[in-house]
């Protein structure tokens, strides 16, 4: 069977070396005022582009911008928002990443749309698809420090979730093919799944020709089977570093719909054997009907720059020798 | 209990035990020491001098405040995690990753079998104890939060890797004890972030301190506690040091319901905090303590390492925190 290879979106924005780290130099001049914003954005624009190139020449067929103009996967798209400030840090997951919690105090409008400059920009530097990645209605909610406007969680991952409809619907008009939505706190959260699911529907309701693709990484979305395969999308990304037993899962439970394989521990640098990813594609493959992808367990963004690379050449390598052994070569 | 256990160690303790989570801010001349060593602007012998400075500075202040277990302040480190993967062999430099904005840090990678390199905390305890008549502790980062704090390109798992730095780890457990040292201080703030992996956590802590004679004290912040109590108790130590200034004090209504076994370091300060706290409102949080705890097992301290605070911040709040002990004690008779 023929993989799709795909990014899961963040990317590093720096590298080691003094020319790698463009991006951290200028930020550090706009925030001391050296630099107009105009010179920052084409910075930012630069960095994307370079990461888009990147992707391209690992070899993948759907590549993301890296989200390297994101502060962080939380406040990025409640920043331009009335109604939200922006607090301090907290740490992501399990992660020594820290994102700042917006902290909701009225009914929330958006100022702006975001994502769809952001997609013009990574679109134009590829000939592969670009998915746009947004973080989702439910998991915006439970980043997000609730202090006024809403009763509860559920109000406002509704709230959110409206928002998001316009991004979506924005970049659908822009042409977006794919579209992907990160609910990674459905996983701490598996009581909430029908919350997930109607936020889900309410960006399923505008995408038009468009493919949404749900993605859930930082844990096992094993014991959420169901309840994933219920959701109201095209695509599924999983995350199979947390343990064998999910692979299991699809291959006897099997589904219809397309799955994105995250085999690729993206928050390891060690590079995946050959031996491990067949393993598991031998085991899981079979059970899919739908076109299968094979791609990172999460955003890259948590790995060095070169390792992100190397893990992507990795990847590709792997699934071309996989093609090539079923009498495919790609 | 354990105040049997100190005693026997020859401490003889007063209730509300106090002490500091190990980290101090470092002054502004050792800031720029350690940025001019980086460029091999300074000698070794120049940053060390200035490091001893900063650490007597720290000792004469927790003395002033009346603090009764020290710790050495931490100033000739870096990082809870990179001073000890920058010692041991089998770590290597990692590569730069951001942790939040514009920040980011060269996260260590175990590129081959870890190994402990000689005797890595002990001469600074030393020193540091010859400064003092009170009992210093010794501070050390624990094997799964060395684990999860870096990558690793050499061992075929997470549980592998983090027994393999247990056996490590407690060599430098076992010098500090020849060293003379009573209470070690072992820091594992990743402790709760992977619920499922505690049992080799529980794990590595016995293949550190199992046999050796000591009081031990796991400190343990950023945690969701709620996914790991009560195995957290398994832990083979005498002392839990929870973060519990901002988490509302939750912790102390799970262990109405699993009872507590071990006495527990309340952190009444918030180090993440710029404000100082009133004595007031600290003593409110001690009294939350003893309201579900015997106060023989309670120790108070701050709920992670002031580093990240100023000079003068850390010196208001251990002064607010100190002055609520007092009027603690004076309540507790």
């Amino acid at each position: 069977m023929e993989l799709i290879l795909s990014s899961a979106g963040s990317y590093p924005r720096i590298g080691e070396s003094p020319e790698a780290q463009r991006h951290r130099r200028a930020y550090a001049q706009q925030e001391r005022g050296e630099i107009s914003g105009a010179e920052w954005r084409a910075v930012e624009d630069e960095v994307a582009e370079q990461v888009v190139r990147e992707q391209t020449a690992a070899g993948l067929d759907i590549v993301t911008d890296g989200q390297v103009r994101w502060y962080d996967p939380i406040s990025h798209l409640a920043r331009n928002c009335e109604g939200i400030q922006i607090n301090g840090l907290l740490r992501y997951f399990d992660t020594n990443f820290y994102f700042r919690q917006p902290v909701v105090s009225g009914r929330i409008r958006r100022r702006e749309l975001v994502l769809r400059r952001e997609f013009e920009v990574a679109r134009a530097a590829t000939d592969r698809v670009v998915k746009p990645v947004i973080t989702g209605p439910f998991s915006l909610a439970c980043g997000s420090i609730l202090e006024g406007g809403y009763r509860d969680r559920q109000e406002l991952a509704r709230a959110y979730a409206e928002i998001l409809a316009h991004e979506v619907a924005d970049l659908v008009h822009a042409g977006a093919a794919l579209i992907q939505v990160d609910e990674p706190y459905l996983l701490k959260h598996p009581e909430e799944a029908d919350l997930v699911r109607e936020g889900i529907a309410t960006l399923a309701a505008v995408r038009g020709h468009a493919h949404l693709a749900l993605y859930t990484f930082f844990g096992d979305a094993l014991p959420l089977w169901d309840e994933i395969m219920a959701m109201p999308v095209d695509v599924v990304g999983l995350d199979l570093t947390y343990g064998p037993k999910l692979a299991e899962r699809i291959a006897e439970a099997g589904t219809p719909r397309s799955l994105v394989l995250g085999v690729i521990d993206g928050r390891n640098t060690k590079l995946e054997t050959r031996d491990a990813v067949f393993r598991i594609l031998d085991r899981a493959l079979p059970g899919v009907r739908g076109p299968v992808g094979l791609g990172p367990s999460c955003g890259l963004e948590l790995l060095p720059r070169a390792r992100a690379r190397a893990k992507l050449e990795n990847m590709v390598a792997i699934a071309r020798e996989h093609a090539g052994r079923d009498g495919r070569s790609r | 209990m354990s105040r049997e256990k100190l005693r026997k160690l020859g401490l003889d303790l007063p209730i509300l035990p106090t002490s500091t989570v190990g980290s101090f801010p470092k002054p502004d001349y050792l800031i720029e020491a350690r940025a001019q060593a980086t460029r091999n602007a300074i000698t070794k012998t120049e940053l060390d001098r200035l490091e001893r400075k900063a650490t007597e500075f720290w000792v004469g202040v927790q003395e002033e405040l009346g603090l009764d277990v020290l710790v050495d302040g931490e100033q000739y480190r870096g990082d809870m995690v990179a001073y000890f993967a920058e010692t041991m062999p089998g770590f290597a430099k990692g590569g730069l990753v951001r942790s939040y904005g514009n920040r980011y840090y060269h996260k260590p990678v175990m590129t081959g079998p870890v190994r402990w390199p000689g005797p890595m905390t002990v001469d600074w305890w030393r020193w540091t104890q010859s400064l003092t008549s009170r009992p210093v502790k010794g501070m050390l980062t624990g094997p799964y939060t060395l684990m999860d704090w870096s990558f690793d390109d050499h061992y075929p798992d997470r549980r592998t890797a983090c027994l393999a730095l247990a056996r490590e780890v407690r060599k430098e457990v076992e010098a500090l004890l020849e060293a003379g040292v009573r209470i070690i201080q072992i820091d594992e703030p990743a402790l709760s972030v992977r619920p499922d992996e505690l049992p080799f956590a529980v794990e590595a802590m016995h293949l550190t301190v199992d046999g050796l004679a000591a009081y031990y004290v796991v400190h343990a912040c950023f945690g969701a506690f709620e996914t790991i109590y009560p195995g957290l108790l398994d832990l083979p130590v005498d002392n839990l040091d929870l973060a519990i200034s901002h988490s509302a004090l939750d912790l102390l209504g799970m262990f109405k319901k699993d009872p507590f076994t071990k006495d527990l370091s309340l952190g009444v300060l918030d180090v993440h905090s710029h404000a100082v706290e009133a004595a007031g409102d600290v003593q409110g949080r001690i009294r939350r303590g003893t309201s579900v705890l015997p106060a023989d097992r309670i120790w108070v301290d701050p709920d992670c390492g002031l580093k990240t605070r100023t000079v003068e911040e850390s010196r208001a709040k251990l002064s607010a925190m100190m002055a609520a002990v007092r009027a603690a004690r004076a309540e507790l008779g």
